[in-house]
């Protein structure tokens, strides 16, 4: 693209006509739960700004979550947010390596300092100086320091980069925790989720570029718009938890009909995130639609959850049985105590 | 670790054994208390006698009429709390799915607007119980500290289970670990205050009635 | 885009829901006669069941236009029996519906033709034809 290029210009380049933009607005309005008379705002805000700049910086993570924004099927308008960021530094994507691309993320953060959006997927392990992920033989954790001052935002993608994810699983063993764990003192959006879904992220991305700045977030620095509601709140099945129509167990009559899994341990109830409404894959289905609970994969810790996925809500973990036999014995031993102390005081005993 | 988890968690395990190691120990501290020695020969059998027991466990769940006006009220609004408590708890969905986890059994629940109204009733008789105690001339000489904690820490988890299940105020995460946690609180509390009565008011009617058995007294 | 699926709310009764949103629309309607303001209502963001949406569908009817865009997948742009009033339906090339409108104005902004896009087509026509014949744009 040429510098100095505005979206718009660049758009109109490519034979997209503002009346598509207008439509990716009004598309993204709605999405962000964003009143729809701001759609003619946004797609002009949009085509007056120049490509946003994103550094992505992979940690401690399994790809899945820039799998999951690669992997959306709808090419137009979900593809659209590419052309209005420029992802300047992503190692799996891009055709630089080695040293080559260290020159690249050192270029991209000098042309673009102060504006860039730093976008982490992955824990950041802090034990032992944070040598358990290294990149080029660096640290992530001292990436991440060095790099976050800079960046305009930081958005911490998935849960491993919100709150440390499978790696942060008992018992942790290369310290993995989140970037807000890491970083106190710069703008971040959580979004996660195992991963999370990618219209999250794009609308993200678009309200940025839209508005310059972030979109109104909850006390866990998740994006309002899509982390506002449980899964429960949303569910198609909720009819049936409100009758008390249950699930016994996986492919019994009532799972068959469609019953409320909540006593196959779904989490919907804890469970913020946009799932039962916008759905995967392009509003194919989602867990509990395909007939297994929600896991609380958008919420900390939900790896180490008591009980484990099957347990429900209703229910944890309580003590073993040999735990109970031995409370039992104690106390009859401490009663025992006590009543032969009390015996020298009644008279005629 | 978050309030829900703890909730679920080592809450739920320091509750159950505390619960159960205080009850044994007063259970115990009790029934291994050496009692008077009985000279006198008693005026039934063994098996009589402990049929008698357990006969006066049910037939004193009925003041005598000449009571009636006197306590009537107190014994009526607490059926109602007794009852409508053990209603919620063993016919109510989620707790049936709790004891399932436990022990592995099940039982048909009833239907939520059943637990609904019921839940309602249950709440209304429990202030009404504390109004009376608190209006009530004798009782209010009568109570302590200890009545009045109890009551609170029985209030708690039927008031929250009450918002949980409206789902109307609150994030249910919230009113989910409040209400594992306002029970976890009663299971601590039960085995050392007036609540023992839970198994303390079947034991003192069981032993009284073997006395009056052993004296050849009819009750 | 994903498919913002319409939620099942099916459980839930008509309510008044209905009525409240044509009420919404009239006030709407009244602005846009009264001062040229308008407005849309983003029927996504409502608990809609498929019944009510029907129903709102069935009260407002058809009018006189039925405009079909091919933008990034196909959006239907309808007018109502009330003049003024509009159903707009967006969908990407999937298929799956990413937006689902009531508008109302004297004409819905997707189906004018912007500023920037005339003035690129004015460009290419001039490109394509005998310059003597057209103009430079003022």
């Amino acid at each position: 693209m040429e510098s100095g290029e505005t979206v718009g210009d660049m758009l109109a380049r490519r034979g997209f006509s503002r009346r598509g933009l207008l439509k990716f607005a009004i598309a993204m309005t709605s999405s962000l739960a964003l009143p729809p008379s701001l759609a003619p705002v946004m797609a002009e805000n949009l085509a007056m700004a120049r490509r946003q700049s994103v550094i992505w910086l992979s940690f401690q993570e399994c790809t899945g979550c820039l799998e999951t924004l690669l992997r959306t099927e709808n090419p137009t308008i979900a593809g659209l947010i590419f052309d209005f960021i420029s992802l300047d530094y992503q190692e799996a994507l891009m055709a630089a390596s080695g040293s080559a691309a260290e020159l690249t993320l050192r270029q991209a953060v000098a042309a673009n300092a102060g504006k860039y959006l730093l976008a982490i997927d992955g824990s950041v392990p802090v034990k032992d100086g944070g040598v358990y992920s290294l990149t080029g033989g660096r640290a992530n954790v001292d990436m991440l320091q060095e790099f976050a001052p800079d960046a305009a935002a930081i958005l911490a993608i998935g849960t491993c980069a919100a709150y440390g994810g499978i790696p942060k699983a008992f018992p942790n063993p290369t310290g993995a925790v989140g970037v807000e764990d890491v970083i106190s003192d710069q703008p971040i959006v959580n979004i996660p989720g195992c991963p999370p879904i990618p219209e999250v992220l794009s609308g993200v991305l678009v309200y940025f570029v839209s508005f310059g700045r972030l979109p109104e977030l909850d006390d866990r620095k998740r994006p309002l718009a899509y982390f506002g509601t449980t899964i429960h709140d949303q569910c198609y099945r909720k009819p049936f938890y409100d009758q008390g129509k249950f699930a016994k167990s996986f492919d019994d009559e009532g799972a068959r009909l469609g019953w409320c899994l909540f006593e196959l341990g779904c989490k919907g109830p804890t469970t913020h995130n946009a799932c039962a409404s916008l759905k995967w894959n392009d509003g194919t289905s989602f867990p509990i639609e395909s007939g297994h609970g929600c896991l609380g994969c958008s919420e900390p810790d939900f790896w180490d959850q008591e009980g484990g996925f099957y347990t429900s809500l209703a229910g944890g973990t309580g003590p073993s049985w040999r735990g109970a036999e031995i409370a039992a014995a104690s106390g009859v031993a401490l009663g025992a105590v006590a009543a032969i102390a009390a015996r020298r005081k009644v008279p005629g005993a | 670790m978050t309030l829900l988890s703890f909730a679920r968690g080592p809450g739920m395990q320091g509750a159950v054994l505390i619960m159960v190691l205080g009850m044994f120990w007063r259970l115990a501290g009790i029934f291994l208390l050496r009692r008077r020695v009985a000279h006198a020969a008693a005026r039934n059998k063994l098996g009589l006698r402990l049929l008698s027991g357990a006969v006066t466990v049910f037939t004193r769940t009925i003041p005598r009429r000449r009571f009636w006006p006197r306590v009537g009220p107190g014994v009526a609004l607490s059926y109602v709390f007794h009852f409508g408590l053990f209603i919620i708890l063993f016919g109510g969905a989620p707790h049936i799915l709790v004891f399932y986890e436990i022990f592995g059994v099940s039982w048909p629940d009833l239907p939520k607007g059943v637990i609904v109204a019921v839940s309602g009733l249950t709440l209304a008789a429990l202030i009404a119980l504390l109004v009376r105690r608190l209006t009530h001339p004798v009782l209010k000489l009568l109570s302590t500290a200890d009545d009045f904690f109890s009551w609170l820490i029985v209030f708690l988890p039927v008031m929250t289970g009450i918002l949980l299940s409206g789902e109307t105020v609150g994030a249910y995460g919230t009113l989910l670990a409040l209400h594992l946690l306002s029970v976890e609180a009663l299971m601590i509390w039960l085995p050392f205050g007036k609540l023992m009565h839970v198994a303390l008011v079947f034991a003192g009617r069981g032993v009284l009635g073997y006395n009056f058995s052993r004296k050849g007294a009819a009750t | 885009m994903a498919a913002l699926g319409v939620n099942k709310f099916d459980f839930l009764g008509d309510d008044g829901l209905v009525d409240a949103l044509l009420m919404e629309v009239a006030d709407l309607l009244r602005t846009l006669i009264a001062d040229g303001r308008g407005g849309s209502i983003d029927l996504l963001g409502l608990p809609l069941s498929a019944a009510c949406l029907a129903e709102v569908e069935a009260r407002l009817g058809d009018g006189e236009i039925c405009a079909r865009l091919n933008v990034s997948g196909e959006s239907v742009v309808r007018e109502t029996s009330i003049a003024g009033v509009w159903r707009v339906r967006h969908a990407d090339e999937a298929g799956n519906v990413v937006a689902l409108l009531i508008e109302v104005a004297a004409v819905p902004e997707i189906l004018k033709a912007s500023r920037v896009d005339m003035e690129r087509g004015l460009r290419r026509l001039r490109e394509v034809t005998n310059f003597s014949l057209v103009r430079p744009a003022r």
